[in-house]
């Protein structure tokens, strides 16, 4: 039967009372005298109160001895027995605190199993934690790396796009300067056909008045040469009128001979000899004169037709030259032509070219403007990376905490016994 | 009065009295003798007659050059003989006043008889018979 302490303390109270109350009943009946009546129920009294006291106190103490001990052992943290009162009479509070104690150290028990359980389980989780991020750690400074690589590729790239599109602009400057040139070729060689023609024509009409000239050198030759043998016919002639008066002067020679022997009717005779020797001498002179004549007349024919002749091998190299000034010219218009066909192919193809190299900076650009949309991401990347790598860091620190306060709850919850374990 | 036909020898002018001359004969054939001395020119046909050519330069040691193709033909009696000059002149009139006389080189025999001047030259008349005597000896 459950008593409370309180009734247990109100009984004994009551029954103190009571055997005092009794005692002093008692004691007239007892004998004792009535001043030690006072005594004596004051000296029962308390001793029945002692009595009473140390009976219950003795069992509460040792009560309580035992709950000491039980939380005693509770604050050292052994949960491993329980609280055991030795079994009373009248169960009271004492034994509702032995199994409050008991349920709590129950409680314990499971909760430090449980939290060793999984404190355990923490710190595993931890150190996996912590070895997992540091593998992130380790793999996002591997991408960051890889990043940078990237990044830095992507600067020689940029680079080289700008180098390429410099290049091509120069080309495409060099390829503007060849079309003008080429244009301007074009209409040199057409300005050369042009003249070209013109000395071709004018090559051919002097040509033509050189031919006309010639024609009429050769009709002079003509003359000269038929000139030049009247000129014979005429100095035959004088050589037989130098031939007679050379015979007449012989005639008279002899005649004067014969004039001479035949002695005084000889002397008119040699007179009339005389004059003719005279006639014939001054025959003689004249065509002597007309001889000289002749051959001044001739050298100067013959200069003539000599100058003639080399005015007519100068007109024929003359008319050799104007033959080749006109090939030539013919060689010149054709190789101008031929000039102007690869100007303008070279025109053409400058077109080509600028198109091309219209084309090729078109596609650099694009080129360039992906290598920036890459730069930019890459950056954003590196940026998410850096973010990562620093969260990644938060969260290995975050481990290591998780880790350093799971091995802090261990430890303090290393301090609870509990019956399972071999050591304390 | 004398006539002298005058005519070259070389480059020194002669002349012979017309009294020995013939006729002066337009440019004969002159036909070669063979084995004759060197001052023979050759022959000639003279009207029929076959006359020795005497050429002169030779004869008298003049240097060799041209010959006069009129050949002098002398009238000389007993002498059938031609004369080649370098070249014939004409008969000029000759004063007996103007005669001069010559003077060979000494150990030289010459054949001319006399010199005179005519129009600024002088002319050596040739001595005909010595000459012609001296063809005999030869």
């Amino acid at each position: 039967m459950r008593v409370e302490v309180s009734y247990k303390f109100i009984i004994g109270f009551i029954i103190v009372v009571g055997s005092t109350v009794l005692v002093n009943l008692m004691t007239p009946h007892l004998g004792v005298t009535p001043e030690w009546q006072q005594l004596f129920s004051t000296g029962v009294a308390l001793f029945v109160g002692l009595l009473l006291g140390w009976v219950f106190s003795k069992a509460f103490t040792a009560n309580f001895r035992v709950l000491n001990e039980g939380a005693g052992r509770l604050s050292q943290g052994d949960l491993s027995k329980d609280v055991v009162l030795p079994q009373p009479l009248l169960p009271d509070e004492t034994q509702d605190l032995a199994a409050s104690l008991n349920q709590v150290t129950g409680n314990l028990r499971e909760l430090v199993g449980i939290i060793r359980n999984s404190s355990a389980k923490v710190a595993e989780s931890a150190q996996g934690l912590s070895a997992t991020s540091q593998e992130m750690t380790a793999s996002s400074h591997e991408v960051a790396n890889t990043v940078e690589a990237i990044s830095r590729g992507a600067e020689t790239q940029a680079e080289m796009v700008e180098r390429g599109s410099k290049l091509i602009r120069d080309m495409a400057l060099s390829i503007e300067q060849v079309a003008h040139s080429a244009s301007k070729v074009a209409e040199a060689a057409n300005n050369t056909v042009n003249s070209a023609k013109n000395g071709g024509e004018q090559a051919r009409a002097t040509m033509d008045r050189l031919r006309r000239f010639m024609g009429e050198t050769e009709k002079n030759g003509e003359q000269i040469l038929s000139f030049g043998t009247q000129v014979q016919k005429i100095g035959k002639i004088v050589d037989v009128i130098t031939g007679i008066a050379q015979k007449t002067n012989l005639l008279a020679l002899n005649a004067t001979i014969e004039a001479a022997r035949a002695g005084e009717y000889g002397r008119g005779f040699a007179v009339v000899a005389e004059e003719i020797s005279k006639l014939a001498d001054s025959t003689s002179l004249s065509a002597g004169e007309i001889t000289t004549l002749i051959e001044t007349i001739r050298d100067q024919s013959q200069q003539v037709q000599a100058s003639m002749k080399e005015n007519s091998r100068e007109l024929e190299a003359g008319r050799a030259a104007i033959d080749t000034t006109g090939l030539a010219f013919e060689e010149i218009i054709q190789s101008a032509l031929g000039a102007q066909a690869k100007a303008t192919g070279i025109a053409e193809a400058s077109t080509q070219q600028t198109a091309g190299a219209g084309a090729l900076v078109k596609a650099i650009d694009e080129i360039s403007r992906v290598i920036t949309d890459n730069a930019a991401a890459t950056e954003e990347v590196s940026a998410a990376t850096e973010e990562q790598s620093a969260a990644m860091e938060e969260m290995a620190h975050a481990a290591q905490d998780l880790s350093a306060l799971a091995e802090q709850l261990l430890a303090t919850v290393s301090r609870f016994r509990l019956a399972s374990d071999g050591r304390s | 009065m004398e006539q002298v036909l005058v005519f070259d020898l070389g480059e020194e002018r002669y002349g012979l009295e017309v009294g020995h001359i013939q006729e002066v004969a337009d440019s004969p054939v002159l036909h070669y003798i063979p084995q004759s001395p060197g001052f023979f020119l050759g022959a000639i046909n003279f009207h029929g007659q076959i006359l020795p050519v005497l050429d002169l330069c030779n004869f008298l040691e003049f240097p060799a050059g041209p010959h006069d193709p009129r050949k002098i033909v002398l009238a000389v009696e007993g002498c059938a003989l031609a004369l080649a000059a370098t070249a014939v002149h004409r008969i000029v009139p000759l004063a007996a006043e103007a005669l001069l006389p010559f003077q060979g080189s000494p150990g030289r025999e010459s054949f001319i008889r006399a010199v005179f001047h005519h129009q600024g030259r002088m002319i050596n008349l040739l001595d005909l018979p010595r000459l012609l005597r001296r063809l005999e000896a030869a």
